[in-house]
């Protein structure tokens, strides 16, 4: 019985430590980038995030000019080198913000 | 040696065929912009785009009936995000009066400085030059001529506005021509050109969206000269109006369009343009 519950505490804390940690690293941005008009054109974007170290998914909403990039896990994006992401895509920053993890729990 | 005669005999069908083939100068492509006139749009860093296009030109008057059916390729590289270099391969097809030839045209090299931009959120305004050389590597000893065994210059500024709905385009281009084969000197051209546009429908980001166009393209040439005499039946100026449609989704684009004249002003007797039209593929990596 004391084997039996301990071996459940044991997994629910490991179980526990890997959420936190999967919600720690899993950072998540969102941008405000100017000059976004042309869908033809923002496909600059998609592919100069995609080829970004640590980057693993970008959503481009060109109706609002907003682009999310979510990073791999342990992954960060400095708001420097996404200015010049966007530049070399042939657009300016207009804001950088980092997107807070699921409610109550820390996500950066 | 040739008489002059016989010379002028021989040049003087360019002289009127070139004056259709060669105003078809349009700039560095971009898919993001006019179809007939350039853009100010440079592609991203390190970015590629590659068209495939074909244009079909229709002249008729002044005794003389041509056409001219023409395909290229055309590469262009982002050295920059405000800089790009490119390359066009053309291969055509012509008759001019029964007679007709098909082969390799002049190869165009091009580069592109984008040198004013302002972003705003939605919007961006633009401003660019661009320089083109045109070489004389087709062949300009068959019939009708396929090149014009010239090198030539072709300079211009352009500039633009584009939205989520609305755009327009303005620029100007000179082509300086120099003397090719046969002592011909075609004269050199100016290019002046507005263009308006709107997306009907604000697509998202990853559907199919449609651009609706119209440009106004007015062209001059200057008078051909020939052993340094001015040709008579050359230069003027023409005056079209071009509606054009842009379809693109993600990496690919498809752009059409016609030049319909509605004015013109031409020296002496020469052929006249009844229409062109234009088709690109597009695709950027």
């Amino acid at each position: 019985m004391r084997i039996r519950l301990l071996r459940a505490s044991i997994i629910a804390i490991t179980l526990g430590l890997a959420s936190a940690t999967a919600i720690a690293g899993a950072h998540q941005y969102r941008l405000r980038v100017d000059g976004l008009a042309c869908p033809f054109c923002a496909y600059g974007i998609e592919k100069k995030f995609n080829a970004t170290k640590g980057v693993k998914a970008i959503k481009i909403d060109i109706n609002t000019g907003t682009v999310t990039v979510t990073m791999e896990a342990g992954g960060a994006l400095s708001e420097a080198q996404a200015r010049q992401i966007v530049k070399d895509s042939g657009f300016t920053l207009g804001s950088f913000q980092t997107v807070p993890g699921p409610a109550g729990k820390a996500g950066n | 040696m040739k008489s002059r005669a016989t010379n002028m005999n021989k040049w003087i069908g360019p002289c009127i065929l070139g004056l259709v083939a060669a105003l078809m100068v349009h700039g560095p492509a971009s898919a993001h912009g006019p179809l007939f006139s350039p853009a100010p749009e440079t592609i991203w860093k390190d970015g590629t785009e590659i068209t495939l296009g074909s244009h079909f030109d229709k002249a008729t008057g002044g005794g003389k009936k041509e056409r001219e059916v023409e395909t290229f390729l055309e590469v262009e590289y982002g050295l920059t995000a405000d800089w790009q270099i490119g390359i066009e391969v053309p291969y055509s097809w012509k008759e001019d009066d029964g007679a007709r030839s098909n082969g390799p045209g002049d190869v165009t090299l091009s580069t592109k400085v984008q040198f004013w931009q302002r972003d705003l959120p939605g919007a961006q305004y633009k401003g660019a030059a661009f320089l083109e050389v045109k070489l004389p590597t087709g062949n300009d000893d068959s019939d009708p001529r396929l090149g014009s065994g010239s090198t030539d210059v072709i300079m211009g500024l352009a500039t633009g506005y584009e939205s989520r709905r609305w755009y327009w385009f303005a620029s100007g281009v000179y082509r300086a021509n120099t003397e090719g084969s046969g002592n011909l000197e075609k004269g050199d051209r100016q290019f002046l050109n507005l263009v308006g546009g709107i997306r009907p429908v604000l697509s998202a980001y990853e559907e199919p969206d449609t651009v609706l166009m119209l440009e106004l393209n007015w062209e001059r040439s200057g008078p051909d000269r020939l052993d340094g005499v001015k040709v008579g039946d050359s230069g003027g100026w023409e005056l079209f109006v071009s509606p054009v449609m842009w379809w693109t989704y993600r990496q690919y684009a498809v752009r059409a369009g016609v030049q319909i004249p509605v004015a013109r002003s031409l020296q002496g007797s020469q052929a006249t343009t009844d229409y062109r039209a234009r088709l690109e593929l597009i695709y950027h990596f």
